[in-house]
């Protein structure tokens, strides 16, 4: 045990975690013996992926937040509402705690998610000086609260089912809906893909205490 | 430096490559990083014979969560209904396929898929069925896990229906269907179903 000194990466002793099945590898058997995975010390290109997935998603967010994700016909009377007119709607409506659910999942998760992934690939690529431990902590977060954003698509999908009488009540997904489901599912691949050790590699050793 | 892989004295972060050595834990403690607090290991202990119960029970719930109305409409007499799979087609018939494509991935299609896998995962263990076939099924469905529990959302469409019901008692009355009763009890035992599944475990069986 006393090779195993304080603060040393595994890349250091050639030793690898396959990447499906987490077990403990020697890299040099390119293959994991327990379940064939390929293995890998890093994967750099994962950098570039998940920035590409990253900007074509934060590009996504505009139109799902611009255009109407919801046509909602009511005696009549038409009614496009954005994501944001939605849930001003339900607080005009004093349904405040539905109000807020929704305003978490659709507004704040996705935007948060796309920040919170851009300052963290920043500092990978450009080495920013920020605290390591609190970036992994905020990018667990980030992974884990992504896929509640499917609840506003979950909601949508089932009135649309259910509310289709013509013009007397009629509700229908609008042009954002798409939009707003591959922004979900970009951001979530995104995180996915990258792989977080090149963060305690790239930045420089003295950020390591933080 | 080479390392000798039979120490299993030894583990490393995944998410920051820090070595680390590992020590044994009490029951129902996870380890954590020092570094970067990500959860490294705990003890698993799986009971076959419990998950297999779980397993049976949400397949039973499956079928009718599926296919019975999850809500129910009245409106000047008229009575609408609603299943999931309707509500992905619905919004596919209006053109927006990857919105129905997400739903039903996330709602019927991966957490039946995480029911069968996990079914058959426990009986060929259950059975020891050592024939190399089985192994390397196992092996498969192993390698996928992972990938189909973060696919199922089952807990976010029980929250979307119960949202629906409020946002559309303004204008009709809703009801509850027989298929919201299956579906939250689908959601509630693959909730324990999950808690009791470790794929840790599920890796060193195979090491046996």
């Amino acid at each position: 045990m006393s090779k195993v000194s304080q603060k040393q990466q595994g890349k250091d002793l050639g030793l690898t975690l396959c990447p499906s099945c987490q077990q403990l590898s020697v890299y040099k058997k390119r293959h994991c013996s327990r379940c064939g995975s390929v293995l890998a010390l890093r994967d750099d290109s994962s950098l570039q992926k998940s920035w590409a997935l990253l900007i074509t998603a934060a590009i996504l967010l505009i139109p799902a937040n611009i255009y109407p994700i919801t046509i909602f016909t009511s005696q009549g009377q038409t009614r496009h509402d954005t994501i944001f007119t939605g849930i001003t709607h339900l607080v005009d409506l004093n349904i405040i705690p539905i109000a807020i659910i929704l305003f978490t999942a659709s507004i704040a998760v996705p935007i948060l998610k796309i920040v919170g992934l851009t300052i963290y690939l920043t500092a990978i690529s450009f080495r920013l000086p920020i605290s390591k431990k609190k970036l992994m902590i905020g990018f667990h977060i980030i992974e884990w609260i992504g896929r509640w954003s499917m609840l506003d698509l979950f909601v949508i999908s089932i009135t649309a089912a259910l509310v289709n009488m013509g013009q007397l009540l009629d509700a229908r997904p609008g042009p954002a809906a798409t939009a707003f489901a591959l922004v979900i599912l970009l951001t979530q691949v995104a995180a996915k893909v990258l792989d977080t050790r090149l963060l305690w590699d790239r930045l420089e050793s003295k950020d390591d205490s933080n | 430096m080479e390392y000798n892989c039979a120490d299993s004295s030894v583990t490393l972060c995944r998410s920051c490559d820090l070595v680390i050595s590992k020590r044994a834990l009490p029951s129902g403690v996870r380890a954590l990083c020092p570094r970067c607090h990500t959860t490294l290991y705990d003890t698993p202990y799986c009971s076959i014979n419990g998950m297999l119960a779980l397993c049976l029970t949400a397949l039973i719930f499956f079928i009718p969560a599926n296919l019975l109305p999850v809500l129910e409409l009245h409106f000047l007499g008229s009575i609408r209904t609603t299943t999931t799979i309707e509500g992905a087609m619905a919004v596919a018939n209006q053109g927006y396929w990857i919105v129905a494509i997400a739903v039903l991935v996330s709602a019927v299609i991966a957490p039946g898929l995480l029911l069968i896998s996990v079914l058959t995962q426990i009986l060929i263990i259950k059975y020891r069925l050592n024939v190399p076939f089985f192994r390397e099924v196992l092996k498969r469905l192993l390698r996928f896990h992972e990938l189909i529990t973060q696919l199922s959302m089952l807990e976010i469409y029980m929250i979307s229906i119960f949202i629906s019901v409020f946002q559309l008692t303004d204008y009709t009355d809703i009801y509850l269907g027989m298929g919201t009763f299956c579906f939250a009890m689908l959601f509630l035992v693959t909730l324990f179903l999950q808690r009791e599944y470790h794929i840790e475990h599920m890796w060193n069986i195979i090491d046996e």
